[in-house]
């Protein structure tokens, strides 16, 4: 066996992620034969896509996973950014990157202001009081039509590469490239947020209100303050959907899509920086099973996805009780190959901490004792 | 005026609908603590089997078509017994888990009940019978027609709603307040482990929350089936208003569902007619925004009792 260090092991997966997804994802079909497996199109736009859904479920996983507070209308908070974005270039001839912060920025204010009155709700009614606003935003996006252009919805060029990059990348690979760094930006933003003061603040906070308060921190203050950063990183989550997708409707978002993004950070993994891109590619790439089956010729297979969809969150959620994120942390934890303790260490310094998750404020005695899995040796 | 108590007896009807299915909900929540997101798809499954008791076609084989009282019952009887095994099977593994988790299971049932009706019996709408006319010592119940209420006229299938669903929620509140088997779901959704030190056979109670939740859910799904058409899609809508109306009425309260429900009926009801042009000259509000009109009562009800209208606030010792 070759003996490693830590710190080697977590080089190796660092040069092995960047050359997979700088290299292998978007350069494959130029260079056949130099990879294993080919990635055409239409994966590097899915890969895209995990990227986007990335976003948004770190945002949400700041919120309940690390806060403790249930949102199911996120999907609002995405139209929100999208729309601004979308308008500001449509409209406002903006160039597109200058309008994703403004999209960030405006949607974290909105999500401050939904903060407030989520201070007084906790569980069930939070849940519902968010979903409201979900089922709300497509009504209120048709109505008024002269900023949001109604049900016709906003048509926006997508970017493409610009100068001399155009002639190495197409437009997929350029809209690849722009929602990865995307992605990698949010990533590194969310890890920092959680390791810092106020990242550890909302944990108390979940872990218990009470205790969080007698130890002189703020409750109402960084309640709200998980509810707008969660809701920046929606809006800047909008913000590159647009620019990807190339068009914005109200029907862009409706409430299963809210609902999705809860049961993307679950299965993931809650409060966990690598639980909310796991369960980003998990659900992107679920539709992937279904097209598997259907090249079985099974009876009636196309009923089958659903049934074979909700088993498996089902089994998931028995099987693997902290998301793909807690499952993978177990699998590292074994005598395992040179490279599964490699993605292993490397996870546990990028801020992979799975803990039990009371989002209801915990019961009594014993609450907040938890499993703490801390990172790497 | 006409117009007006018109509407709201419409809305009280619709409120009914969303009512039943909150009730189940409520009865989920009170002896479990969960949130079942398949509440809807398993009243449609149930209803389902009903259909089949009725149509007489079972499972492929033909049978002869039941009465429909006596399908009524036998899909109770189903209700009870899907309900039951649901949690045997499939909650008790993750008994006691974040509530997160199970959330996502109840979503994962959610799929699995919609593909498998999708299945069983394609998604092509189907009829569904109201319940028939009964008559006692003159006074007919059920059935077709409608009922003249001074100026205005309701019609038998939502009157049956509504005494279904006021009757249903009599019936709980009586269980869950008067019996000690009420007392001891209720002590075991608030405290498992202290209920269990008390003797309460916990899982025992939790199997019988979802029993009644499903049976609750099944008789709903029989009372919604005959207005919105028999299909796999057919709770979602009332679905999600019987979440709000739960919520506006507060979760551990079955009185509360119900009002809740009838809340949000009228609510919908009277701001879908009064918003036409017809009365409001305004460009920034419409008729099709009552789901936007009814969903801001919910919140700002909310506001003042953060847990709903009957709802108790839960107290913590530290």
């Amino acid at each position: 066996m070759l003996r490693t260090t830590a710190r080697q092991r977590r080089l190796l997966a660092f040069v092995l992620l960047a050359f997979f997804l700088l290299y292998w994802i978007p350069f494959s079909n130029a260079f056949p034969g130099w990879v294993p497996v080919q990635f055409g199109s239409y994966r590097i736009f899915q890969a895209t896509t995990i990227a986007m859904w990335a976003i948004v479920a770190l945002g949400l996983n700041i919120l309940t996973g690390y806060n403790g507070q249930i949102s199911l209308g996120h999907g609002a908070f995405v139209a929100l950014g999208g729309y601004t974005s979308a308008i500001l270039i449509f409209d406002h001839n903006w160039p597109f990157w200058a309008t994703i912060p403004i999209a960030g920025l405006l949607t974290g204010a909105i999500g401050f202001l939904v903060g407030l009155p989520a201070l007084r709700l906790t569980g069930p009614y939070l849940a519902i009081a968010t979903l409201a606003l979900a089922l709300a935003t497509p009504q209120i996006l048709q109505k008024y039509e002269g900023l949001t252009h109604g049900s016709q919805g906003i048509n926006i060029d997508s970017p493409t590469p610009p100068g001399a990059l155009d002639n190495i990348l197409n437009d997929t690979q350029y809209l690849y490239f722009f929602a990865l760094l995307a992605a990698f930006i949010m990533t590194i933003i969310a890890w920092n947020i959680v390791r810092s003061r106020m990242g550890r603040a909302f944990v108390a906070i979940r872990d218990s209100e009470i205790a969080a308060q007698a130890m002189g921190i703020s409750v109402p203050r960084f309640k709200t303050m998980a509810f707008a950063i969660s809701a920046f990183f929606a809006g800047i989550c909008g913000g590159v959907y647009v620019q990807v997708i190339g068009f914005v409707s109200p029907r862009s978002f409706d409430v299963l899509q809210s609902i999705n993004y809860l049961t993307t950070i679950v299965v993931g993994g809650l409060a966990s920086i690598l639980g909310s891109i796991l369960g980003a590619a998990v659900f992107v790439l679920v539709p992937e099973v279904n097209s598997l089956l259907e090249g079985l010729h099974l009876p009636a297979a196309d009923q089958a996805p659903d049934v074979l969809y909700g088993a498996s969150l089902i089994l998931v959620m028995i099987f693997m009780p902290y998301g793909f994120a807690g499952f993978i942390r177990r699998v590292g934890r074994l005598q395992p190959p040179l490279v599964m303790q490699s993605l292993s260490d490397f996870f546990g310094q990028v801020g992979l901490r799975v803990r039990t998750i009371r989002p209801n404020g915990g019961g009594g005695g014993g609450a907040s004792s938890g499993k703490k899995r801390d990172g790497s040796s | 005026m006409e117009l007006f108590l018109q509407q709201v007896l419409t809305g009280l009807a619709t409120g009914a609908v969303y009512g039943l299915v909150a009730l189940a909900i409520v009865l989920i929540y009170r002896s479990t603590d969960v949130i079942n997101f398949a509440q809807g798809q398993m009243a449609m499954f149930t209803t389902f089997f009903a259909w089949m008791l009725l149509d007489g076609s079972f499972l492929g084989r033909n049978i002869h078509p039941l009465h429909f009282w006596i399908a009524f019952v036998l899909t109770l009887a189903f209700g009870i017994i899907l309900g039951a095994v649901l949690e045997r099977v499939i909650l008790r593994p993750v008994e006691g888990r974040p509530i997160l988790t199970i959330v996502i299971v109840t979503l994962g049932l959610f799929s699995v009940f919609s593909g498998l009706a999708t299945w069983s019996w394609g998604g092509i709408p189907k009829a569904f019978p109201p319940p028939p006319e009964i008559k006692v010592t003159g006074i007919s119940f059920f059935g077709d027609g409608a009922l003249d209420i001074g100026p205005t006229v309701i019609s038998y299938h939502d009157l049956t709603i509504m005494v279904v669903a006021v009757g249903i929620m009599l019936v709980l509140y009586a269980f869950f307040q008067y019996t000690p088997i009420g007392l001891a779901m209720r002590a075991t959704a608030q405290n498992p482990v202290a209920a269990r030190l008390m003797g309460i056979r916990v899982g025992n109670m939790l199997t019988l929350g979802w029993a009644l939740s499903a049976a609750v859910g099944a008789v709903g799904g029989m009372m919604i089936a005959p207005l919105v058409l028999l299909q796999p899609p057919m709770m979602l809508g009332v679905l999600l208003y019987a979440f709000a109306a739960a919520v506006l009425g507060g979760m551990d309260s079955p009185p509360g569902a119900v009002v809740g429900g009838l809340i949000l009926g009228v609510v919908e009801n009277l701001v879908g007619t009064y918003t036409t042009e017809e009365y409001l000259h305004v460009d920034w509000f419409g008729p099709e925004m009552k789901l936007t009109a009814a969903l801001v009562v919910i919140v700002l009800v909310l506001m003042i009792r953060p847990t709903g209208l009957f709802g108790r606030k839960a107290l913590r010792r530290v």
